[in-house]
């Protein structure tokens, strides 16, 4: 009595076997290490609140996410961007930011006596404007000037051409001879526009983010990484007077969310028993690296830390 | 039994590790200009965990050295594991054997398997036939050595060296003296319960060697610790009345302390050892005194129409706690040295009719811990000298007669859960956790837990 195996259970068996098992060796990766996210602030509110709130919110929400665009790509719409659009952002960039608003109050003070001279022959048809494009670009004057220049070109490209002819017209006469370089020079520039204002973009991406929340550690970082450092931290039960036992580490941090030195103990303390806690709050240190909650973006924060490990609140009694 | 003890010198760094302390060294004089705004974490709550810890079996010294290097591993393993401030790793999860104690472990691989802190030693006979014991201490996270020491003792005694090494690793560690090189004396208790036989018994605080100190003909009760460590003292009804007794471990010569008409009962030493306070009959009633050992002068402490009983030292003998029953029910109180007017410091706040009984003063004086009588239950418990911050360790039918470790932060007691079967002895740390039994031959009960021996 032989038994018959039918081939195709056999090859759909292996076949099985196979795709499941494939499936439980790639799939069973590593969980991915996300950094938690930021924690947001949540007010409760009533129904009348609410419904007053909404009409307020209504322009603040529209306002919202165009400030942050604009804000982003200031450098480069101004020009195209109307008046009114403009004045709207003023009230973003105050309300949002504290910064910002010093800086324009200041700097169109300043810059209006400046520019008329070299400016004002270049855009006397834009006056209010300037008002607004010289508080944005203060820092990167000159790019923004290029830019204006440039982007000027569109619309007015006889102004500009008489405004930036210095470098052009010795290339017009040698180019004019081979088109082939001129529409090279052309590229060329574009491209360095492009990536001008790509950092540009970058550079205030980043400063509205710090203006926002990168710049502080988040509650969420920081709720992490005491979570990882209770967690490893060993306190021995039915010590002798806990409340004399709070140390203090002082720790550097490389980029790479590891120790770049031995944690060292700032605070003092004299006693055997002051000395193993020491230790044990050490102990914590060393195993909790790397502290893959930290976020790249506040590095400026948690490279330098101190950390108290205080076990007063464990023994009310 | 003489234990004579040298300190190991810590090993040589290798290389490599100098280099790592050197930048570490620069780095931390560098830390404290560079870090000005540096964020500040406070971590309110750790975690109130075992620390583990890797014991090895130690080095043989010689092939016939094998047993005892995994039984004194095995006793240290036992010891720390009982404290419940510590979790031995089962020598399964070891990665490295370790072949040579002067050598430096490979700390990657104790780190590995999640060991904070790693006892390496060795045994080797010596050739005037004397057991040399060695041991360093490693911690595994910065591979420094934090404690190192050698012995040297008769190979009978290997397991008080474990104890000893217990104790340096326990005291490294922890910051606290240890207490496993202890005893405890406790009344052995045999036979049905209509007739039970109880003798005096001595053992080591883990349970092991136990030893009969009397034969079992009267009965005995309340034995206590002398700080020499040579001398208990205790009561036993002998042919007339209860009577106070003077026994010495080590020669067997037992004395009667002082001759009282009535009872003498419920004695302690002085911390100095030089003296026994105790209670005296006095009609139905019970009054303290003070016994000097040399002169043999009694002085008496207290003078009330009540029983004042279970009268004991603080630590620096300038008072005495005992329990009286001058308010009424039995309480704790809390007089100077010698007499005066005693406070009483116990007041239940949940039970009225509490009553609180066998006052014993920690080693370390902070606490005084006592048992509590109420609702059916006898509970241990301690509370300050002053009466404040009461706490509950255990609450059970019949728990009693609590007795501190040496340094304070473990505390002893007999459970009795009734019925035909009889009491045994329990620890309990001051925290409230690691409730374990402790291992004797048969029943046991009132426990006094020595100081420790060396």
């Amino acid at each position: 009595m032989k038994l018959k195996v039918d081939k195709t259970i056999v090859a759909s068996a292996a076949l099985h076997v196979l795709v499941i098992g494939w499936g439980v060796i790639s799939f069973s990766a590593r969980s991915l290490e996300a950094p938690p996210p930021e924690s947001m602030p949540v007010d409760i509110i009533s129904a009348d609140q609410l419904s007053k709130i909404t009409a307020g919110t209504k322009t603040g929400d529209k306002n919202n996410p165009k400030p942050l665009v604009e804000k982003v790509a200031d450098p480069k719409p101004v020009d195209d961007d109307a008046v009114g659009k403009i004045t709207e952002k003023k009230e973003i960039i105050t309300s949002s930011a504290p910064q910002p608003p010093p800086k324009p109050v200041e700097k169109p003070v300043e810059k209006k006596p400046d520019p008329p001279k070299p400016v004002a022959e270049n855009k006397p048809k834009d006056e209010p404007k300037p008002v607004e494009k010289q508080p944005d670009p203060p820092k990167v004057d000159p790019i923004a000037e290029a830019l204006k220049s440039e982007e000027a070109k569109k619309p007015k490209p006889k102004q500009e051409a008489k405004a930036a002819p210095p470098q052009p017209p010795k290339p017009k006469q040698e180019r004019v001879f081979d088109q082939t370089k001129i529409a090279a020079l052309l590229d060329k520039r574009d491209p360095t526009r492009q990536s001008i204002t790509g950092a540009a973009l970058n550079a205030s991406a980043s400063l509205g983010t710090t203006h926002g929340h990168a710049a502080t550690l988040s509650q969420s970082e920081l709720d992490a990484m005491r979570a990882r450092l209770a967690s490893l931290w060993n306190v021995q039960p039915g010590v002798e007077h806990p409340e004399e036992l709070i140390v203090t580490v002082r720790i550097r941090l490389n980029p790479d969310r590891r120790l770049a030195a031995p944690p060292q103990v700032v605070s003092t303390g004299t006693s055997p028993r002051y000395q193993a806690a020491a230790e044990a709050a050490v102990r914590a240190v060393l195993e909790g690296q790397p502290y893959n909650m930290l976020r790249d973006e506040s590095y400026d924060q948690w490279k330098y830390m101190d950390i108290d490990f205080d076990p007063k609140q464990m023994f009310h009694s | 039994m003489s234990v004579t003890s040298f300190p190991l010198p810590p090993l040589p760094l290798d290389r490599r590790r100098l280099l790592i302390g050197g930048a570490g060294a620069t780095a931390a004089l560098l830390l404290p200009s560079l870090a000005t705004a540096q964020t500040k974490l406070v971590i309110p709550e750790g975690n109130v965990a075992p620390l583990p810890i890797a014991i090895p079996n130690f080095v043989a010294g010689s092939p016939a050295d094998g047993q005892v290097g995994a039984d004194v591993a095995g006793v240290i393993t036992n010891n720390l594991t009982r404290s419940g401030l510590f979790a031995p790793i089962d020598p399964a999860a070891f990665i490295e054997r370790i072949t040579d104690s002067d050598k430096p472990p490979n700390f990657q691989s104790w780190k590995t398997i999640n060991a904070q802190a790693l006892v390496i030693g060795r045994m080797s006979r010596q050739n005037d036939g004397r057991l040399k014991a060695e041991f360093r201490l490693w911690d595994v996270a910065s591979g420094q050595q934090l404690a190192g020491q050698q012995y040297f003792t008769a190979p009978e005694y290997w397991r008080r060296i474990a104890h000893i090494i217990s104790d340096q690793i326990y005291e490294r560690l922890t910051g606290d003296k240890g207490y496993f090189d202890s005893r405890v004396v406790f009344v052995d208790e045999s036979g049905p319960s209509e007739r039970r036989v109880k003798r005096l018994a001595i053992m080591d605080q883990d349970g092991a060697n136990v030893r009969y100190l009397t034969r079992g003909a009267d009965l005995v009760l309340t034995p206590r610790f002398s700080p020499s460590t040579q001398e208990i003292t205790y009561m036993e009804f002998g042919q007339g009345d209860p009577r106070v007794y003077l026994f010495n471990i080590e020669t067997g010569q037992r004395e009667i302390v002082g001759n009282f008409p009535g009872m003498s009962f419920s004695p302690r030493f002085s911390p100095d050892g030089q003296r026994i306070v105790m209670s005296l009959q006095q009609g139905a009633n019970s009054n303290l005194f003070v016994m000097d050992l040399r002169s043999k002068a009694t002085t008496r402490l207290t003078d009330t129409p009540a029983i004042d009983t279970s009268p004991c030292y603080s630590p620096d003998g300038s008072q005495i706690c005992f329990e009286s029953d001058r308010g009424g029910k039995p309480q704790i109180y809390v007089m100077p040295a010698a007499g005066g007017t005693a406070q009483r410091i116990s007041f239940s706040k949940d039970d009225v009719n509490a009553t609180y009984s066998t006052p014993v003063w920690s080693p370390r004086g902070d606490y005084i811990a006592f048992t509590r009588q109420g609702g059916g239950q006898f509970s241990i418990g301690l509370l300050k000298p002053d009466g404040s911050g009461e706490r509950i360790l255990t609450t059970g039918f019949h728990n009693e007669g609590p007795t501190f470790a040496p340094n304070g932060r473990v505390v002893m007691f007999f459970r009795d859960p009734g019925g035909n079967s009889g009491p045994s002895l329990f620890t309990i740390d001051i925290s409230g956790r690691n409730e374990l039994k402790v291992p004797t031959p048969g029943f046991a009960s009132d426990p006094a837990w020595s100081p420790l021996l060396s």
